[in-house]
């Protein structure tokens, strides 16, 4: 204990302190003696923190001694010492990657502390659950989110300054609000899933911090493209439109497990990952088009991350192979509700065609486009491993009813 | 304005959606480029909030008849919002950093084994506190209505800021000849995650936690010894005064809104300052952490009675700023209710 500069001599001792000391086989009455002699509460609290017994703190006082030396046990932890990391690649700088040497790289199959410990650190031997419910790496883990978090922090972007807003002229009205519809449920789409997935978060245990700080990038672009669709929306002579079909968001709030919620947003990351990629055809000036490109490369990282979980989380457990079945065909059921939904297909179509005169071309392009997300969609799962051998049947329907003539998209 | 778009039920074409733009917005780029308080206009701005319900919907968009609930949100706009809120999100976005590029890394030379080791454990201390801090507002998003669209903006931000943070402090650890060490005290942080309020959760969060880390970052010149470290400190300080301010305008909006709350917000830090001397940033009475910043701030294990005295001067300032910001948000009485183990520290007003 060291002097105290200036403490004030009377303090009400907290009820906790007096337990703790009571515990440490304090007498009565030896905390006020500490007080007395000039010590702070704060210091008092700080012996009782590091097990100083009731004989110890009597001898310490007895003999008006000053200051107890600390023995820094911390400093003797066998934790894994002398590590003195280096950028590999000096254009990307010090990245997670560099990071993962020895113990420290070590993501191991199973965590087991249930406390917030950083992994590698040296753990307290008692410390109370934080909740985590996640300690399997074959449910969350893919390797590519190290360099993919650094990936993100590098392409960021601001909806407010890197897109050229100066540059938006007047649209035709219905093509203007075409736009203003289908970013509305856009916006909300975003918006949704960064809550979801940020909900998710302090599930997953520490062992798996990397994944956790991918998933937080994941979060912040999902932010920003609810921002800048919002903003597109009410910087034209439009507005906002129809909130977006409650469907298909609703089966990821009911996601049960991270699995689940992964599996069924597997099936909307990949359709709009194609549908930005084709930001060219519904984009009606450079700032959308821009806009769109932002998006779509966000959103590789994000499916990129999907596509490597599962073929991770099916190679770990093929025992839960068929079970993804249910949760990739709910999600398409739910999907192709939404498409036909005409608040959903219209926009687009308008989009396509290049106004409400010629939606009729503009729903044929929309088909070609949701062939291709469709497409894109099954390669995607195909590159995890996982085949497919009959999508849902709302989906498949869609692309039937188009044989007929009076096909919808 | 109402519509309710059939879902493929016939194959004719609906396009009443067309018709819902009878308020149309132009809004235009500011200075600061086109910025969410250029949006804020009409119906869509903060200040024509209606009703919230329990779907996504986005203040502004016109409600489907046939949308589902998505379960209980926060329903009244004092339960989450800030007044700052859209600027805090705007300068979040702009000054993001990189912990890999942003850090003069090359700066880091050798310290003396003792100093090297202090730092280790502050970082060790710090990662794990950092995201805690994370998955916090990761835990109270879903309740956010998005009717206060901004304020869930703001802690999407703030879930990257964290992130960051815990990155950052990790790769100090291991950069410099050193690595992890033990880990920090758990008390305090789980005061956060018990929170069962979100005004409950910022109040110990933003503003007494971060508050306090705050005030740490910010004797940054005198803990970290190289340029790398001092780096880190500054940086790190800029985002956690975001978060501050998010807190402190949150408290005042509430206490402006709500006044019958100030008894349950006090009875909150009651029991958060009885139980921690470092609330939810991680207890810096705990002895490794305690020991390492006074082996910091000191220069050496051999001046450690110096380190004491400065720590000390430590807790006075993250004491006596975290009274002063509840005093800026309008919980001035706080100073004379504050928990014994604060109190000692609190220089007259």
């Amino acid at each position: 204990m060291s002097e105290a500069p200036s403490a004030p001599r009377t303090v009400e001792v907290p009820q906790e302190a007096r337990d703790r000391a009571r515990e440490l086989g304090w007498e009565d009455g030896l905390i006020e003696l500490a007080l007395q002699q000039g010590h702070t509460l704060q210091e008092v609290w700080q012996a009782l923190r590091a097990g100083v017994t009731g004989e110890q703190a009597k001898m310490y006082l007895a003999r008006g001694a000053r200051v107890v030396r600390p023995d820094f046990w911390w400093m003797r932890v066998p934790t894994e010492w002398g590590i003195r990391v280096r950028p590999k690649d000096p254009a990307m700088g010090l990245q997670l990657s560099d990071l993962m040497v020895g113990t420290y790289g070590d993501v191991p199959d199973v965590w087991t502390n249930r406390s917030e410990i950083a992994r590698g650190s040296w753990p307290n031997p008692v410390v109370e659950d934080m909740g985590y419910t996640i300690f399997e790496k074959a449910i969350v883990w893919a390797d590519c989110v190290v360099p993919l978090y650094e990936i993100a922090i590098r392409d960021r972007w601001a909806a407010a300054t890197d897109l050229p807003w100066s540059t938006l002229e007047p649209l035709p009205t219905d093509i203007e609000r075409a736009v203003c519809q289908f970013l509305t449920e856009q916006s909300e789409r975003a918006y949704f899933e960064a809550t979801m997935w940020a909900g998710w978060l302090p599930e997953i245990s520490y062992g798996f911090l990397e994944l956790k700080l991918f998933l937080s990038t994941v979060i912040f672009d999902l932010a920003r493209h609810s921002e800048a669709f919002r903003k597109r929306a009410l910087a034209n002579g439009g507005g906002l439109g129809l909130q977006a079909p409650t469907d298909y968001n609703r089966i990821v709030k009911e996601a049960r497990t991270f699995p689940e919620l992964a599996a069924v947003l597997f099936v909307q990351d990949s359709m709009l990952l194609t549908l930005f990629r084709h930001g060219e055809r519904i984009a009606q000036n450079q700032l959308e088009r821009q806009l769109y490109a932002l998006c779509a490369r966000d959103r590789e990282r994000l499916v990129e991350y999907q596509v490597e979980r599962l073929k991770h989380f099916l190679y770990k457990m093929p025992d839960r192979r068929e079970e993804q079945n249910l949760y990739f065909s709910k999600a398409e059921g739910r999907i192709a509700k939404e498409w036909r939904d005409p608040a959903v297909w219209e926009p687009l179509a308008i989009l396509l065609g290049g106004g409400t005169d010629r939606i009729e071309e503009g729903r044929r392009m929309l088909l070609e486009l949701r062939k291709a997300q469709v497409d894109d969609y099954v390669a995607n799962l195909r590159r995890a491993t996982f085949e497919r051998k009959s999508l849902n049947g709302r989906l498949v329907a869609i692309f039937e009813e188009a044989t007929a003539p009076t096909a919808t998209a | 304005m109402a519509v309710n778009p059939s879902t493929g039920q016939g194959e004719g074409l609906d396009l009443s959606w067309l018709d819902l733009y009878d308020d149309a917005a132009s809004a235009t780029p500011s200075k600061k480029g086109m910025t969410l308080a250029d949006i804020n206009l009409g119906r869509y701005s903060a200040e024509a909030r209606g009703a919230g319900d329990m779907t996504f919907r986005l203040r502004g968009a016109i409600p489907r008849p046939n949308a589902q609930r998505f379960g209980p949100n926060y329903q009244s706009k004092a339960d989450v919002w800030a007044e700052n809120c859209l600027m805090l999100y705007e300068e979040a976005v702009q000054r993001q950093w990189s912990s890999a590029r942003d850090i003069p890394w090359e700066t880091l030379e050798p310290l003396p084994d003792d100093i090297e080791r202090a730092m280790c454990q502050l970082c060790t201390m710090l990662t794990e506190v950092e995201f805690i801090a994370g998955d916090v507002p990761g835990q109270w998003l879903p309740f956010v209505s998005a009717q206060d669209y901004e304020a869930g903006l703001f802690l999407m931000t703030q879930i990257m800021d964290e992130a960051r943070h815990t990155d950052v402090f990790r790769k100090r650890a291991l950069a410099n000849g050193g690595g992890l060490l033990a880990q920090g005290a758990g008390l305090g942080l789980r005061t956060l995650i018990e929170a069962r309020d979100f005004t409950e959760m910022s109040v110990l969060m933003h503003i007494q936690a971060e508050g306090f880390v705050q005030s740490m970052f910010r004797m940054g010149e005198l803990i970290g010894k190289t340029e790398a470290d001092k780096r880190i400190f500054r940086m790190s300080a800029q985002d956690e005064s975001r978060h501050l301010a998010f807190g402190v305008m949150h408290l005042k909006y509430v206490l402006d809104t709500e006044p019958e709350r100030r008894e349950e917000i006090h009875h909150y830090l009651d029991k958060a300052e009885g139980d921690a001397a470092g609330g939810g940033s991680g207890d810096v009475t705990f002895p490794p952490v305690f020991e390492a910043l006074c082996i910091l701030l000191g220069g050496g294990k051999d001046k450690f009675d110096e380190g004491v005295q400065k720590f000390l001067l430590l807790r006075k300032r993250q004491v006596n700023e975290y009274l002063h910001r509840l005093e800026v948000a309008g919980l001035g009485d706080r100073r004379q209710r504050v928990g014994p183990l604060l109190r000692q520290f609190v220089e007259a007003a």
